[in-house]
């Protein structure tokens, strides 16, 4: 591999880890608050990046997307939470499986609206072109994911260390006894946990859905990979979410590149290897079996 | 005396699902009805399986249709290569592929337990699909496994919808004596106690990483039987035979049906394959019904179908 | 037949045992003491495997067992009875011993029943801890008291030469409590009894000998008669609890 396509793969890699983090966030967090693993969390990506197809269609404009989808997809998770999820509050095992469900129905309604096919929207105005790094010409949106990515990192772990939130979580305080002894309205706090990780999903979609596509089964995928990083990195920590998003992007491209036959293979064996070393991820919280 | 009234109730049974397309030669859908109750015993057997896990001891793989899947393409590409349509040999491949594939994800994935393992599994069941996907020479890619042959067995042919049926049928039933009969052995018994207190089961000395890894194997072998017989029924194999789908599949059918039992399992399969095969054909929307019936039966009735049987049941006679 | 050697274990910065050293000979009974956080459930998680020591040794009937995991442990002949019951709770009683006493024959047995002589003898346990009239009753319909006695008799229901007792008498009324004082000490003489209690009737009724655990070291270890009468004793735990 020569130098400059070398540092092309890099950004790829890096641009894909950004889109992972924000999109692990998002599961990590609800994690983190609820012990819920949110399996329709593909689901709401995949309806970020469809409400981002529609915005492009109906008005040509892409940027206000990347507040409206998360909108969106927040309000449906301020939504799915109250009325589903709290029914089983305590039993995490089933609740993860009930958003099995509500990805199933997600999946199958946007299909229905939308259709079968593969979509594609242009790379949005102003950044659909390219600059040049290290001798050859680089996409420069791929570079505003990198640097959103950066951002949403930031904003996240201030979020984390200033407000109540990130204290609840960093303490791991997710019995509803315990809460509601520190005097914390639970109902209200888990809605707004869900809704936002559900938003942050969704926002990964907006992002993703210039470079990847928009199509069925898009949501599986972004399931799938979000649900490799939180593994690799360690569930229920914004830093396990980070340094699996920093594994699992550039791993997997470069694993695209130089061994196209076994890319997947690339990522599921360093997954493999470190669940062998630490069964709870590189920086996961030791939690109880159940 | 009652246990003899009730194998015999069992035999009746059993003759009556089998001897299907002779009784019901007759009605007009005959040849409709026994395809669909075909396709339903194969599900039944696939999600039997994975209760093995689910209900008896309480394992949750959402990765099961990496089982099913390696058992049909391993009957498939075996027959294939092989140039022979014996039923031995592609049951065989599929039986011994699958529960290979099992003891690999299972050594990782059985060191977790809940929501962890629901999660691993996934992730590996991925893997295999991927591979499914990228090995075309192998399973033909996104295009499928086209032609796959139907098997003859001591000069039984099971090219014919009937006979191939049959075949199916016999092989549901061996499947359900099989697991009835490990429910009220000593093995079926130290699962339910893995299921119950796993803590305790490793304080009386049973070693319950090893425990767990030899049900993950066993069933993924039963699952790799259905693929198998999914193959011959379709005469075609896909990467949807290994895909988050086919696992969903299976876990609604448990669920719905009620897991834990022998019944639960079936009656889902048969719910399932009512509302992709028949209500599908009728509106557009079966995905969503199929979701919203499962977040109905996880919310308001977990036992599923058979828990609010014997509830009814209980209450009638009391 | 079981004894640590400089046994250390520190969780994070917290020590929460700091160099025990404990002899427990063949058929005696021992009583462990102490204040809560003394280490006295970390001592027993280490003793049945459930738990790696910082350093230090355990051995087992002169085997060093350091490290080995429970299951390993269970069938070299230790059994453990639970602070906080660990039942198999939809199942009846019977089921629940018969599970134990079967363990010894291994589970991969797919196709046959389990044997009646071990229904057999799950009963016989049951009759043993006085729950022989609720063998089909499901662990959690049994009262606080009977669940401890069934909890009892699953750590007696492989035959263990080595018994672990965490606060036997937990949560037990004073008639309960009677009742599974007197059955613990009627057990087969040959059988090694350590038992973790705060109840210092029950302790002075069980034990031959006492070790006093506190802040995570032995600070006495003799007979009940001799702890009573240590001072440092007195001022750390028993003053606090019997004056």
């Amino acid at each position: 591999m020569s130098p400059d396509v070398a540092i092309q793969q890099a950004l790829n890699g890096i641009s894909f880890g950004a889109l992972l983090f924000i999109l692990a966030a998002g599961l990590s967090l609800i994690f983190g608050m609820m012990d819920v693993v949110n399996l329709a969390h593909g689901a709401f990506y995949m309806l970020g990046a469809y409400v981002t197809l529609t915005l492009v269609q109906r008005t040509g404009q892409f940027w206000p997307a990347l507040v409206l989808a998360p909108l969106v997809v927040g309000l449906l998770g301020l939504v799915v939470e109250p009325l589903l999820l709290r029914r089983l509050r305590g039993r995490h095992l089933d609740q993860v499986l009930l958003t099995i469900g509500v990805s199933l129905v997600i999946a199958d309604v946007i299909g229905l609206t939308f259709g079968r096919e593969i979509r594609s929207i242009p790379l949005p105005a102003g950044l659909d072109r390219s600059i040049e790094i290290g001798g050859s010409d680089y996409p420069v949106y791929r570079l505003f994911v990198i640097a959103s990515g950066v951002a949403m990192a930031a904003v996240l772990a201030a979020v984390h260390r200033r407000t109540q939130l990130g204290a609840l979580i960093r303490a791991g305080v997710d019995d509803a006894p315990m809460l509601a002894a520190l005097g914390v309205d639970i109902d209200r706090l888990f809605a707004r946990t869900f809704a936002v990780g559900a938003a942050l999903a969704g926002l990964a979609g907006v992002f993703a859905a210039p470079v990847f596509g928009i199509f069925p089964g898009m949501d599986v995928d972004a399931l799938i990979y979000s649900l490799i990083v939180v593994v690799v990195g360690g569930l229920g920590t914004l830093t396990g979410a980070m340094v699996g998003a920093g594994l699992v992007g550039p791993a997997d491209t470069f694993g695209k590149v130089l061994f196209p036959q076994f890319a997947l293979a690339l990522i599921f064996a360093i997954m493999a290897f470190v669940l062998l070393l630490r069964p709870t991820g590189l920086l996961g919280r030791v939690r109880p079996a159940r | 005396m009652r246990g003899v009234a009730l194998a015999a109730c069992a035999l009746l049974a059993s003759a009556a699902l089998v001897t299907f397309p002779v009784w019901s030669a007759g009605w007009e859908s005959s040849r409709y009805a026994t395809t669909i109750l075909r396709d339903m015993l194969i599900l039944a057997i696939f999600a039997l399986s994975l209760d093995l896990l689910v209900g008896t001891a309480g394992l949750p793989s959402l990765g099961h249709a990496a089982f099913f899947g390696a058992g049909a393409y391993a009957a498939a590409i075996a027959m294939e290569r092989a140039g022979s349509d014996d039923l031995l040999l592609a049951l065989g491949a599929a039986v011994a592929v699958a529960a290979l594939l099992a003891l690999v994800i299972g050594s990782f994935s059985v060191r977790t337990s809940g929501i962890f393992f629901l999660m691993l599994t996934l992730a590996f069941a991925q893997i295999v699909f991927a591979a499914a996907f990228q090995a075309t020479d192998l399973t033909g890619g996104s295009n499928g496994f086209a032609g796959v042959l139907r098997p003859t067995f001591l000069g039984l042919d099971f090219n014919g919808p009937e006979a191939l049926y049959q075949l199916v049928a016999t092989i549901f039933i061996l499947v359900i004596v099989i697991l009835w009969r490990i429910r009220s052995s000593a093995y079926g018994r130290a699962l339910v106690g893995l299921r119950e207190n796993e803590r305790r089961m490793r304080a009386l000395g049973y070693d319950t990483t090893r425990l767990k890894l030899s049900a993950f194997v066993l069933a993924g072998a039963l699952a790799g039987l259905g693929g198998a017989l999914s193959g011959f029924a379709l005469r075609f194999v896909s990467t949807n035979d290994v895909s988050l789908g086919r696992s969903i599949e299976g876990f609604v059918a448990v669920l719905v049906g009620g897991s834990g039992s022998l019944v639960g399992p079936a009656i889902g399969a048969a719910v399932v394959l009512y509302i992709e095969r028949v209500l599908s054909s009728a509106v557009p929307f079966s995905e969503t019904v199929l979701g919203l019936v499962f977040i109905v039966f996880v919310l308001a009735a977990r036992q599923g179908i058979v828990g609010i049987g014997r509830a009814a049941y209980g209450r009638v006679r009391r | 037949m079981i004894e640590t050697v400089d046994l250390r274990r520190a969780f994070g910065g917290l020590v929460a045992l700091d160099g025990v050293t404990v002899r427990v000979a063949e058929g005696e009974r021992r009583a462990i003491i102490g204040p809560n956080g003394a280490g006295k459930t970390t001592l027993f998680n280490i003793l049945t495997g459930e738990l790696r020591p910082t350093s230090g040794r355990v051995r087992l009937a002169g085997e060093d067992v350091t490290g080995r995991r429970p299951h390993e442990l269970a069938r070299r002949g230790l059994a453990r009875m639970y602070q906080r019951n660990e039942l198999f709770d939809p199942l009846p009683a019977r089921d629940n011993v018969a599970l134990g006493v079967g363990a010894a024959r291994g589970p991969y047995r797919p196709f046959t029943r389990p044997p009646a002589a071990d229904v057999a003898a799950a009963d016989a346990l049951l009759e043993q801890v006085g729950l022989g009239d609720r063998v089909r009753v499901p662990a959690r319909e049994l009262s606080h008291g009977e669940r401890r006695q069934l909890e009892l008799a699953l750590a007696l229901a492989r035959r263990p030469r080595v018994l672990l007792l965490d606060e036997p008498t937990a949560g037990m009324s004073p008639a309960e409590t009677a009742r599974i004082t007197s059955l613990i000490a009627s057990l087969e003489r040959t059988l090694t009894i350590v038992v973790v209690e705060h109840d210092m009737d029950v302790v002075f009724r069980l034990a031959e000998r006492v070790t006093v655990l506190h802040e995570g070291r032995v600070i006495a270890d003799g007979t009940p008669a001799a702890v009573r009468a240590d001072s440092q004793v007195n001022e750390v735990y028993l003053g606090k609890v019997v004056a």
